[in-house]
């Protein structure tokens, strides 16, 4: 899709632009991060910043945005591809048996465990650039005008949808409370931005200078359509197995993620109850678990029957746009509201880099959505939906449970010792 | 502000109510933690040992615990008391837990079943 919006082979300049892009999201993240470390991540930096609502409003928007989208695109493109690789088998099935896996382990509390995360990760990472490499090399490092991307609104509109590659590097803030210094998030935030930006640059030209831009955007998988190029059938069951690989990570963060987002706010009051029920077993939030599986197979349904995947790889990649043009917002709020607290992380340039994050995100978001008026539309509709959710449903949540506290609090009332007394004493 | 001796005393009936329960005693009872409690605005820390399903309670603090709760003096009482849930003030940043995202959601867990929601 970014290639798609640029002349010959000049995706690697979206994509290093959103990579570097990305980098002013992820300073901006890293000064909130070390301010507020906190595993409520948005819900706390913009409860802080503005108030309570807006903060709200964007945390249950951009948890049913993202997971909607992430999901709906994930298991549109997974179903797609392994129904390529067994036809006999309907594309709907896997995506059930993808997300029915993924739930029952988030069911039952089995961690991918972090050593195998790290292996596939870093494996994913070198076989990616190395195919890449390999395709270039077979073209004899020719590229078609590699310099010449065209006007300037395809290049807009290509690194906004390249944000999108990008997705989920501020997820890792809120695992602040997990490591021993607060800078190893920063840091780590950083070298992934950086490391993603030279793989994906390199995946992408490398597959737009082997195979036409025509045939590649045809496909929903263009990926394999390249393996397949490169590498003949070693190639396409190479890259089904990293495709594999990347969506189940990918549906379990998601899971995980917004599953503990949901029990967070149900505890908080400002979703149901029933979303904090716990397993007594696995202790899992097993309503919310069981929530987002129903609302993963209704995404992914619905994205199979329209195959309007795209849609929805806009509608995220303008949501995260959203929300790095407010972490900016966020990032300036604070230094005049709280001036004297303690920043680990300090953002150096003054206001430059949060004004210039602002005004590049909000413009990114403004292009996709102009482009696309039914993503524009989705996210008009979500927003008005949960706007009028936090307006009536919320307070009325809240009131429900103020009415079944215990009427007295269960803290003794100290006891104040009058002037009287303090004189006969 | 709350005194040493009011957050104690919250601490102490948290720890009651979790002895008494013996569901909350089954279901941890392979979920052995060292959680340290401190008050910022008070001289107050405090170590609870879980092991076994049993809690105890104890003054002071110690080296490398599973979970630290930091917090000022009124939210710490209020939250052991159960007259608050700590996500409130969690995603307010008035209460800060350090450790893993699991265990932070267990401790949430074990309010919620001794106070109900």
């Amino acid at each position: 899709m970014v290639a798609n919006y640029v002349l010959g082979d000049t995706a690697w300049i979206a994509i290093l632009i959103g990579g570097a892009l990305c980098f002013l999201a992820a300073a901006c993240f890293s000064e909130l991060n070390g301010m507020l470390p906190s595993a409520a991540g948005i819900r706390l930096y913009f409860s802080r910043a503005f108030n309570d609502q807006v903060s709200l409003v964007v945390s249950l928007l951009y948890m049913l945005v993202v997971v909607i989208g992430v999901v709906g695109v994930e298991s549109y493109i997974l179903s797609k591809v392994l129904n390529e690789a067994f036809p006999f088998i309907p594309p709907y099935c896997w995506i059930v048996v993808m997300l029915l896996l993924v739930t029952a382990l988030n069911l039952r509390g089995v961690k991918i465990a972090g050593v195998f995360q790290d292996v596939a990760t870093y494996s994913l990472i070198v076989v990616t650039l190395l195919i890449g490499l390999y395709a270039l090399y077979k073209v004899g490092f020719k590229l078609n005008a590699p310099l010449a991307p065209g006007g300037a609104e395809g290049i807009i509109n290509a690194v906004a949808v390249g944000v999108f590659l990008f997705v989920g590097f501020e997820w890792v803030t809120p695992l602040v409370e997990e490591v021993t210094q607060v800078k190893q998030i920063s840091r780590g935030m950083m070298i992934s931005l950086g490391i993603l930006s030279v793989v994906y640059a390199v995946f992408t030209v490398a597959m737009t200078a082997s195979v036409p831009k025509e045939i590649l955007l045809a496909s929903p998988a263009p990926q394999l359509v390249f393996a397949r190029t490169i590498l003949g059938d070693f190639g396409t069951s190479l890259m089904i197995v990293i495709i594999f690989a990347t969506s189940l990570k990918t549906f379990n963060a998601g899971i995980i993620s917004v599953s503990r987002f949901m029990y967070a706010s149900a505890r908080e009051h400002v979703l149901p109850a029933v979303f904090s029920r716990i397993s007594m077993r696995y202790f899992t939030p097993w309503v919310s678990i069981i929530t987002l599986f129903f609302i993963g197979l209704l995404a992914a349904g619905l994205t199979l029957i329209t195959n309007r995947y795209q849609v929805l790889v806009g509608l995220a990649a303008a949501m995260e746009s959203i929300v790095y043009a407010m972490a900016g917002l966020a990032v300036i709020s604070l230094r005049r509201r709280e001036p004297g607290k303690e920043r680990p992380y300090l953002i150096k340039g003054g206001y430059l880099i949060p004004i210039i994050t602002v005004l590049v995100f909000t413009l990114l978001a403004v292009a996709v959505l102009a482009t696309d008026l039914s993503a524009l539309l989705y996210i008009a509709v979500a927003f008005i939906v949960v706007l009028i959710y936090v307006k009536t449903a919320v307070p009325r949540i809240k009131k429900k449970y103020e009415n079944s506290r215990p009427a007295a609090r269960r803290r003794p009332a100290r006891v104040q010792v009058g002037m009287e007394d303090k004189d006969k004493l | 502000m709350a005194t040493h001796s009011e957050i104690n005393e919250s601490l102490q009936a948290f720890t009651e109510n979790f002895n008494k329960n013996d569901r909350l005693k089954i279901m941890n009872r392979d979920w052995n933690r060292v959680v340290v409690v401190k008050a910022t605005d008070v001289e107050s820390v405090h170590t609870w040992i879980l092991k076994n399903g049993v809690l105890t309670l104890k003054e002071g603090l110690t080296d490398d615990p599973d979970l630290t709760v930091i917090s000022d003096s009124e939210t710490l009482s209020d939250v052991f008391y159960g007259d608050v849930t700590p996500i409130e003030p969690y995603n307010n940043g008035t209460l800060r837990i350090i450790g893993t995202e699991d265990d932070i959601t267990r401790l949430d867990f074990i309010c919620l079943m001794i106070w109900g929601e």
